[in-house]
């Protein structure tokens, strides 16, 4: 495949790796300005997607879109091939659908475990809302497992809003895994990370895929990739190419756009 | 540490097991358990000293912890400042009086009606108020509540500004058994038996899944709908569940007072509960019980001396609001957990 | 036809005057109250409390033998340290709190209880009523309307022009817009952000004592004086747009012409419930008001 067709033929699924999450001609402007316009792409089911570029192209917005948190006025949101377009957020966690946030959004006054466990609790009937909360034995689990997972068990009774900042980052991931979704969006998990913390979730996102769709905003182009076994690039609101890593990095548009030559 | 101390882990022993739960009753708990041992050895007081006026006194003093209970299940667990609760207390108060005086003189049968009314009001002005947040979410409460409480000032089938009077004092059967509402010690027990049962289960509730969604709206409810959760249905649902507290206690109002009358829907009311559950610690549920006693109180001392308690009533309230986040259930918690857990290192 | 004439003349013409003259005293309490949400994001639910406090005040200085002229500058002098100390001493101490919306309704609410509590106190709980600064009437279109009304609108709406230009026209009225729209901005270009605050809600407050002192002659003086009107006027504010200036000017003028007009056709105790549904529609349909905030128009 060249460059130049990449920009124009959408991905078609590989064998054995049906499209989880497809996303077609999708826009949103405000008061004018045309935040997202006509992006579209498909995450194939187990596979990383990364969604990259410059600060202002439309990322954070396009990641708005998919999962619910503002309206599109244009185009069409699918997942596993069912129409999911202006469902609302809670709606789409139940059809299978999470995210991460860029800035920490936890429930700072509440312990660590308990963040887990709320966010764990779709997993149980609804009636047991009502009852204990021991008898929510499986968000229990999952809540401790994820602790286990993120290496925040000696932290559980620790209120969010005092951990360190990248403890909170990982936090933020584990909280968006805690409804077993199977699909995931992450945005900028390793913003604000150190260099050996950036590594490690790298590690861990890696480890994700397989039995997870994720679909990731991320600055770091070196984790991006090694990272993704799909890259889509938006500048000004569109998407100007997609691609595997290696094809996209060698894209002569993404450099003029993004990479700031060429 | 206790300005970090949020509402919940006051009375959330942090994460306990079921096993746990059991053996460790939460120190908020156990304020209420001392609480009822001091309401039931006042009733014996007063029941040998005959002294009808104060248990009186101390029935409509539960009957407002009702009311300002309603209030911290929306303020203290859910971050709501419903500035119109005298609205469903009021409803509930005025459809118990005519349930009394003009269908049955039955306990039941009133509770019953006002529970359907203040449910079916709450889920009404739950649609409306939560239409909007934060101060507007006040306002519109209170903009609602004035609405109700002027529209049955001018309503001559309620008795106008009058209110409605002569309702009867009735009978109250538990199968074998019955009480009478004219006994002060009588009525007084039923009040305290209500009083806890609902401290009991509302705290319950409060603890349970569902009580822990509603805390973390209060602290991020824009994350909320991404967990899954929509916030709405909960905030509706917690909303209809204060207006039926409110209107349950109301419904005892007319049963203690012989009477009902506007004042009771009025901001008074309202600002009254607020400042209950400020005074006796937001987000604790036994602090409205204990801030509307202290108050009672306070009004019953400080008004036998000048007629000019609310300048006393206002000062422990703005004082509350600076230095005591947690009122005064948190100041006597923080006492005891520093006694008790000197050795625990401050997070 | 003549009929018709008539009926405007003397029914409506009237009415509607009389609800000017409340509308005018109506947008300088909602102003005060606006601006000091427009800037501080506080809900001043003293704000009432310190309009009677205004008018007691006027009380007091006239009986000393103060003129009336002397007090529509005494008075609101008198209220600015108040509203100063107010806001230096409760309402700062809450301010940098997650709940702070709250926190301060809560704070001001206490205050005016205790500031009525204490106007009882001092003044006791009867109705007082002022002499009329200026008496007489004078014959407009075959109207008769007291001169005391025909100020009271006059002086109004110069007052309400002044605080537009104070607000829109001037040095100070710009840091109060800047610290209202980012005040960590403002703060980072010198505009002393604490002091515009408490100047802020000082002002607010004199403006409701000046409206204490304009409508002493009309609404006697009692230490409740406050309640009712103080709802009329979070009424407009609501209605106006929590923090507009131009809001609360155009739904202060209309919604007492809603009030004063819809008197002729239902009971007069029917227009408070009509006031406050409107408040509650308004909520439900459009929070953000007619208009948009101080420093974000």
């Amino acid at each position: 495949m060249t460059a130049a067709s990449l920009k124009t033929t959408p991905i078609t699924a590989t064998a054995g790796n049906a499209c989880a999450l497809g996303v077609r001609d999708l826009s949103v402007n405000f008061g004018g300005l045309q935040a997202v316009a006509g992006v579209g792409f498909e995450a194939a089911a187990g596979r990383i997607t990364s969604v990259i570029g410059p600060n202002g192209a439309g990322k954070s917005t396009l990641f708005n879109l998919i999962s619910g948190a503002i309206r599109p006025t244009g185009g069409r949101v699918t997942l596993d091939g069912v129409d999911v377009t202006g469902r609302s957020p809670d709606r789409l966690l139940a059809a299978g659908l999470a995210r991460s946030f860029q800035i920490t959004n936890l429930f700072f006054e509440l312990p660590v475990l308990e963040n887990l466990r709320i966010a764990a609790q779709v997993l149980e009937r609804p009636w047991h809302a009502l009852r204990p909360v021991g008898h929510s034995r499986r968000a229990l689990a999952k809540a401790d497992a994820l602790l286990e997972r993120f290496g925040l068990s000696a932290k559980a009774r620790e209120l969010a809003g005092n951990l360190s900042h990248g403890e909170q980052r990982r936090l933020e991931i584990a909280v968006a895994l805690a409804a077993e979704p199977r699909v995931l969006l992450l945005d900028e998990p390793t913003q604000g990370m150190s260099h050996g913390d950036t590594a490690d979730t790298g590690a861990l996102i890696r480890s994700l895929a397989g039995d997870l769709t994720v679909l990731l905003i991320e600055h770091d182009i070196g984790l991006v990739m090694s990272l993704s076994d799909h890259v889509v690039v938006m500048a000004q609101g569109r998407k100007i190419a997609e691609g595997p890593p290696a094809v996209v990095r060698a894209d002569l548009a993404v450099q003029a756009a993004y990479f700031g030559h060429g | 540490m206790p300005e970090a101390t949020t509402l919940r882990t006051l009375s959330d022993p942090g994460h306990a097991g079921p096993a746990s739960r059991l053996s460790r009753l939460a120190p908020v708990h156990w304020l209420a358990l001392i609480f009822l041992v001091a309401a039931l050895g006042f009733a014996a007081v007063a029941w040998a000293t005959g002294n009808g006026f104060y248990l009186r006194l101390a029935t409509e003093a539960l009957i407002f912890a009702g009311l300002a209970m309603s209030v911290d299940l929306l303020l203290g667990y859910t971050g709501l400042l419903s500035l119109g609760q005298a609205l469903y207390f009021g409803l509930g108060a005025y459809v118990s009086a005519l349930v009394l005086r003009d269908v049955a003189p039955s306990f039941w049968l009133a509770m019953a009606a006002a529970l359907l009314a203040g449910g079916m009001a709450g889920l009404i002005g739950g649609v409306i108020a939560n239409r909007v947040k934060g101060v507007y979410f006040a306002l519109i409460t209170f903009g609602l509540a004035q609405v109700a409480a002027k529209t049955v000032y001018n309503t001559r089938a309620l008795g106008a500004s009058d209110g409605l009077i002569g309702i009867p004092q009735i009978r109250v059967g538990f199968g074998p058994v019955s009480l009478d509402t004219a006994d002060p010690l009588s009525f007084f027990l039923l009040v305290l038996g209500l009083t806890v049962t609902a401290y009991a289960g509302l705290s319950y509730l409060m603890d349970a899944p569902f009580g822990r969604t509603l805390a973390a709206i209060r602290a991020n409810e824009k994350r909320v709908p991404f967990l899954g959760f929509n916030a709405w249905r909960y905030k509706l649902a917690v909303y209809v569940l204060a207006a039926c507290v409110a209107a349950l206690a109301g419904a005892l109002y007319p049963m203690l007072r012989g009477f009902v009358s506007p004042e009771l829907m009025f901001f008074e009311t309202s600002g009254n509960a607020v400042i209950t559950v400020i005074v006796g610690g937001v987000g604790t549920l036994v602090g409205p019980v204990m801030g509307s006693l202290l108050l009672t109180a306070l009004r019953s001392v400080v008004g036998s001396w000048t007629e000019h308690h609310l300048i006393v009533v206002g000062v422990i309230f703005m004082l509350s609001v600076i230095f005591l986040r947690k009122g005064l259930v948190g100041a006597l918690l923080a006492r005891l957990s520093r006694r008790g857990e000197a050795g625990r290192t401050a997070p | 036809m003549a009929e018709l004439i008539d009926y405007l003349q003397f029914v409506l013409a009237p009415q509607a005057l009389n609800g000017l003259s409340l509308g005018v005293a109506v947008v300088l309490m909602a102003l005060g109250l606006t601006i000091i949400f427009g800037l501080l994001d506080v809900i001043n639910m003293a704000h009432g409390e310190f309009y009677a406090m205004g008018a007691f005040l006027a009380l007091t200085l006239a009986g000393l033998g103060v003129g009336f002229w002397a007090l529509l500058v005494l008075v609101p002098l008198l209220m600015l340290p108040i509203g100063w100390l107010a806001e230096r001493w409760l309402i700062a101490r809450v301010f940098h709190s997650r709940d702070r919306h709250i926190l301060t309704l809560l704070l001001t609410f206490g205050l005016g209880m205790i500031l009525e509590d204490l106007l009882k106190l001092v003044y006791g709980p009867n109705t007082q009523r002022p002499e009329n600064p200026i008496e007489g009437g004078t014959e407009i279109l075959g109207m008769f309307l007291p001169n005391y009304r025909l100020f009271l609108i006059g002086f109004g709406l110069a007052l309400i022009a002044a605080v537009w230009l104070v607000v829109f026209r001037t040095g100070l009225g710009a840091m109060v817009r800047a610290a209202a729209f980012d005040k960590d901005m403002a703060s980072s270009l010198g505009v002393p952000v604490r002091r515009v605050y408490a100047g802020t809600f000082a002002f607010g407050v004199a403006l409701a004592g000046l409206s204490g002192v304009l409508l002493a002659p009309i609404y006697s003086v009692f230490p409740t004086m406050g309640r009712d009107f103080i709802l009329m006027a979070f009424t407009v504010v609501i209605v106006g747009g929590m923090g507009s200036i131009q809001g609360a000017v155009v739904a202060g003028l209309l919604l007492t012409q809603v009030q004063a007009l819809s008197s002729l056709y239902i009971s007069p105790v029917w227009s408070d419930p009509l006031v406050f549904g409107i408040m509650v529609l308004v909520l439900m349909v459009r929070p953000q008001g007619l208009f948009g905030r101080l420093g974000h128009a």
